[in-house]
């Protein structure tokens, strides 16, 4: 426990984690503040600018000519038995058609900006992990803490521990601070979301905590293994992106489900379904389903089973290697 | 019988190189670091020192052999010892973004020293007033101190320092110099590695010398400087010429200096004396030339190096 403070005030204490981290809060308030004014509710002021728009186009040559255009010839533009009366009344500008603007749904947004903001903070708290281990190794201070702990698994767990805390609590804290400004926003709005969407929301804010601690978790134990920060941004890169690449190039059929992104969404979203255009169609075999869909559960089995390999492979490999 | 604080036996370290080069850091390695005083820790670079040091706190795995603190056998009960044991092994090494004070706060915390043991260890080694800058804007002689004020928080019985005057002032390595001396006569065990031989002379009580990775002698300072110096005498006399002829002819090996002689054999000063004055040549002056420690280092390493190349 004494271990694991110190870790966590190791962690709170590099200057580095705490940029990334108001860069990951700073993010979270731009998607918040970009979806509260997308869906702003129309205001006096707006209908008034609305019509004035009305009259300038009202008023406009452009419009003037072509009202004559369509009034001389009203079939070529609304159809056989259209009349010059209708184009006057589908071609007058109208205030709402510039007062157009969503409402605040907070389902849709769990489905838009409220999961690309997971995967960035997941993203955010992977190099978070990463160079928290990294920067032990870069300045050789390992060697030091362990001549005050000898017991390498003692010492590796006791920062994973820390690590994954403060990630999780980190993103948990950016969440919940997310959602209640759109819960409260809707709340004001007097739009109201259904319990089951809270559930749903809650749900995928939870998971979304686990992969942004998992994810650190995992980056840490991959740079304790490479003991090397950019080395492991390297491979992760290479793993997620490149892997996948080759993966797909590959002649083998369907390999969507081995893809990083998918198993990350289908653990998410509780579930996704894709298309997989590498599942092989055998011709006359009466059509072919290429649509592939994955579960929680199988997102999360890839992903703790490929964070359980690293970690043990990391663990086992920094009890028995030379400190540096 | 004073007790052991470190011992290796047979101890073996090799490794890969990058390249596939298998080398031999240390091998069959017998170490024996008596409790109390200060044991300098001799040898060329690359004999295998900090290599020897790094396996006995568990920061490297030997490849054979047996090694003891306190006759514990580590590394596997080292975690019983390490808090009687500082170190500081070869540069310093601390977060460079965390001031002195945060570095050393962590290190205290982990073992469950309280801040006033921080201040105390930062106050011993003069860093009070420079302890919140940040540890990348000091000077190589401030990280030097502040490493030897993390050896210091656990109150240690076994202070193994490696290189610990490197980048120091005069004024710095003399204040060191002091604390180790004053350490070793208050009890703690001092194990000095260091390149400075007088340093080393000047403050160890005992040392062990080791060259390719072998132990090449051991023992107190001075007996180990008597036993490779006291065989050379300087003579004076008023005939050299002739003097160093009756010599050679009983079996000295005699070299001239300055109008003296350096007489080196296996006589005492009487047979010298005895010999030239048979042949009426009177000595005006004889004295022992005393080798100090780095004559008996350059020495022993020399022989290493060439009975390692004869291999």
């Amino acid at each position: 426990m004494r271990l694991l403070l110190v870790e966590l005030n190791r962690f709170r204490s590099r200057r580095a984690i705490a940029l990334m981290l108001l860069a990951a809060m700073l993010l979270a308030a731009l998607f918040a503040f970009t979806t509260i004014w997308d869906t702003r509710p129309v205001s006096a002021a707006d209908v008034a600018r609305a019509e004035a728009q009305v009259e300038r186009d009202k008023s406009s040559r452009w419009f003037k000519q072509e009202l004559a255009r369509c009034e001389s010839n009203p079939e070529e533009y609304n159809g056989d038995g259209a009349t010059a009366a209708d184009c006057a009344e589908s071609m007058t500008p109208r205030p709402e058609w510039y007062l157009e603007r969503r409402q605040l749904v907070l389902d849709e947004v769990r489905h838009g900006s409220g999961i690309g903001l997971v995967v960035l903070l997941a993203g955010i708290m992977v190099i978070i992990g990463t160079t928290f281990a990294g920067a032990d190794w870069a300045s050789g201070s390992m060697s030091n803490q362990l001549l005050f702990e000898p017991r390498r698994a003692k010492v590796w767990l006791a920062k994973a521990a820390a690590v994954f805390v403060g990630a999780a609590v980190a993103s948990a804290v950016i969440l919940t601070v997310f959602w209640a400004a759109l819960f409260v926003t809707a709340e004001v709005r007097g739009i109201s979301t259904g319990a089951t969407v809270q559930e749903a929301i809650r749900a995928e804010a939870f998971r979304g905590v686990l992969l942004a601690g998992f994810g650190a978790l995992g980056a840490y134990a991959l740079t304790m293994l490479l003991r090397h920060t950019v080395g492991t941004v390297a491979v992760l890169f290479a793993y997620a992106i490149a892997g996948t690449a080759v993966i797909a190039a590959l002649p083998i059929s369907g390999v969507g489900r081995w893809s990083v992104g998918n198993n990350v969404t289908a653990w998410l979203q509780d579930g996704y379904e894709f298309y997989d255009g590498t599942i092989a169609c055998s011709p006359g075999a009466g059509g072919c389903e290429q649509m592939v869909k994955m579960t929680l559960e199988q997102g999360a089995t890839y992903l703790g089973v490929t964070l359980a390999v690293v970690a043990v492979a990391s663990l086992l490999l920094f009890r028995r290697r030379d400190i540096p | 019988m004073s007790e052991t604080v470190i011992e290796t036996e047979g101890l073996r370290k090799e490794f890969r190189t990058r390249k596939g080069r298998h080398i031999v850091a240390v091998q069959d390695l017998d170490l024996a670091v008596p409790a109390g005083g200060v044991h300098g820790f001799l040898g060329p670079n690359g004999s295998g020192k900090t290599t020897t040091i790094r396996m006995l706190l568990g920061l490297a795995r030997a490849s054979k052999g047996e090694m003891r603190l306190f006759g514990k056998p580590v590394p596997r009960h080292l975690p019983e010892v390490m808090n009687r044991i500082g170190a500081v092994v070869e540069q310093p090494k601390f977060v460079p973004t965390f001031s002195g004070r945060k570095n050393l706060s962590l290190l205290a915390r982990s073992i469950g020293v309280p801040s006033a043991g921080v201040d105390a260890a930062l106050d011993r080694v003069g860093l009070t007033g420079r302890d919140r800058e940040r540890y990348k804007g000091y000077s190589l002689g401030m990280k030097q101190r502040l490493a030897i004020a993390a050896t210091l928080l656990k109150d240690p019985d076994l202070l193994i320092l490696d290189e610990p005057t490197n980048g120091l002032d005069p004024a710095g390595i003399r204040d060191i110099r002091d604390m180790i001396r004053h350490l070793g006569e208050s009890g703690v065990t001092v194990l000095l590695s260091s390149h400075i031989l007088a340093e080393v002379q000047q403050v160890c009580d005992s040392v062990s010398i080791i060259g390719n990775g072998r132990l090449l002698a051991a023992g107190k300072v001075d007996d180990l400087v008597g036993a490779h110096g006291a065989a050379t005498m300087r003579v004076g006399v008023a005939d050299p010429a002739a003097a160093a002829d009756h010599l050679q002819a009983n079996g000295y090996v005699v070299t001239r200096e300055n109008g003296h002689l350096l007489v080196d054999g296996p006589g005492r000063a009487d047979q010298i004396t005895r010999i030239l004055a048979a042949k009426e040549l009177y000595v005006h002056e004889l004295t022992p030339v005393r080798a100090d420690l780095e004559s008996v280092f350059l020495q022993l390493t020399k022989d290493a190096t060439i009975s390692a190349g004869a291999e």
